[in-house]
């Protein structure tokens, strides 16, 4: 399987994505292209097959946010610059669950993160925030991100992760061996 | 015609510039691509793969330098209908990526919590998070 990584476009087959989850199984199929391309307020990302580059298997939505410098406690506020807090919101990341295990959630991923990174390179951007499924906070922990605290039992977990660590992996050149 | 004189100085100095050495281009291609490559070279009248690999790079490169000024590369129909080519590699060096801006609801504790770890010593990245960025 030869995996793209490309913005959503409007012939791109989505109905018979599933995930195995509806509210993001639906927020492709009927949001994401009008969020994209008319309201924007969330650019998709999407996986397709060389071999059938309609054909979506799985996506990730990415917007910026920021954080009002005078909503953050003071006591932290001296370690930040004199701004609000930019940051980008990795809102949604799925993959069809016919294709999962395949590594495609890390090639999703992968990109999302060098996206953040060019973003903060660009306009800047101070780290990424994700709404985590509970189940899924772990996968999230394994590239760095850091849960918040406060967020409800009901809601989906705030992670954290900092630009700086996406950069400093960017940098390193050490030898990693394959994952098995 | 009007003659060219080279003065005995011009000529020591044209000859002590080395010769560029030449780089092999070596590649794997699958049938296909292969097959490709040679309705390509017959399409545009190549014999030689040096010849398509030049032209090829120099393709690329004016795509990569336009992408890099923020331009897109547009094909139109004589119709008028256009489609932008949407290369993920090439995107990579695109200056802007435009991503919309939304509100976020925050908790106090969700703030106090960002504020502390955005305040602070970034963590090491994790195996997972270096693999990530080298794919």
């Amino acid at each position: 399987m030869a995996v793209t990584i490309r913005r959503l476009e409007e012939s791109d087959e989505v109905e018979n994505f599933d995930c195995g989850d509806e509210p993001l199984n639906n927020y492709l199929k009927r949001h994401a292209w009008t969020n994209q391309q008319k309201v924007s307020i969330g650019v998709t990302y999407t996986a397709v097959d060389e071999s059938a580059p309609r054909i979506v298997l799985g996506y990730f939505t990415l917007a910026t946010s920021s954080v009002p410098r005078n909503r953050l406690p003071r006591k932290y506020v001296r370690g930040l610059p004199p701004y609000d807090l930019p940051l980008i919101l990795l809102a949604r990341l799925a993959v069809d669950r016919r294709f999962s295990g395949r590594g495609l959630g890390h090639a999703l991923i992968s990109e999302a993160l060098k996206i953040t990174l060019r973003v903060a390179d660009e306009v800047g951007c101070r780290c990424i925030v994700t709404d985590a499924y509970s189940d899924k906070a772990g996968w999230y922990a394994r590239y760095g991100f850091l849960p918040l605290e406060g967020t409800a039992a009901t809601s989906p977990q705030k992670m954290f992760l900092d630009v700086r660590t996406i950069r400093r992996a960017s940098s390193i050149d050490s030898f990693l061996p394959e994952r098995a | 015609m009007r003659p060219t004189v080279k003065s005995k100085k011009a000529v020591a100095l044209t000859a002590k510039v080395p010769t560029a050495r030449k780089s092999k281009f070596q590649a794997d291609l699958a049938p296909s691509e292969d097959s490709m490559v040679r309705i390509l070279k017959t399409e545009l009248q190549m014999t030689s793969n040096t010849d398509f690999l030049t032209d090829a790079l120099a393709l690329l490169r004016w795509a990569v330098s336009e992408r890099k000024r923020g331009h897109h590369i547009i094909s139109e129909s004589s119709t008028g209908e256009r489609k932008i080519l949407l290369f993920p590699r090439l995107e990579r060096v695109a200056p802007e990526v435009t991503l919309p801006h939304v509100d976020i609801h925050w908790t106090d504790k969700e703030l106090e919590s960002l504020a502390e770890l955005a305040s602070g010593q970034p963590a090491d990245p994790t195996d997972a998070l270096i693999r990530a960025m080298r794919q």
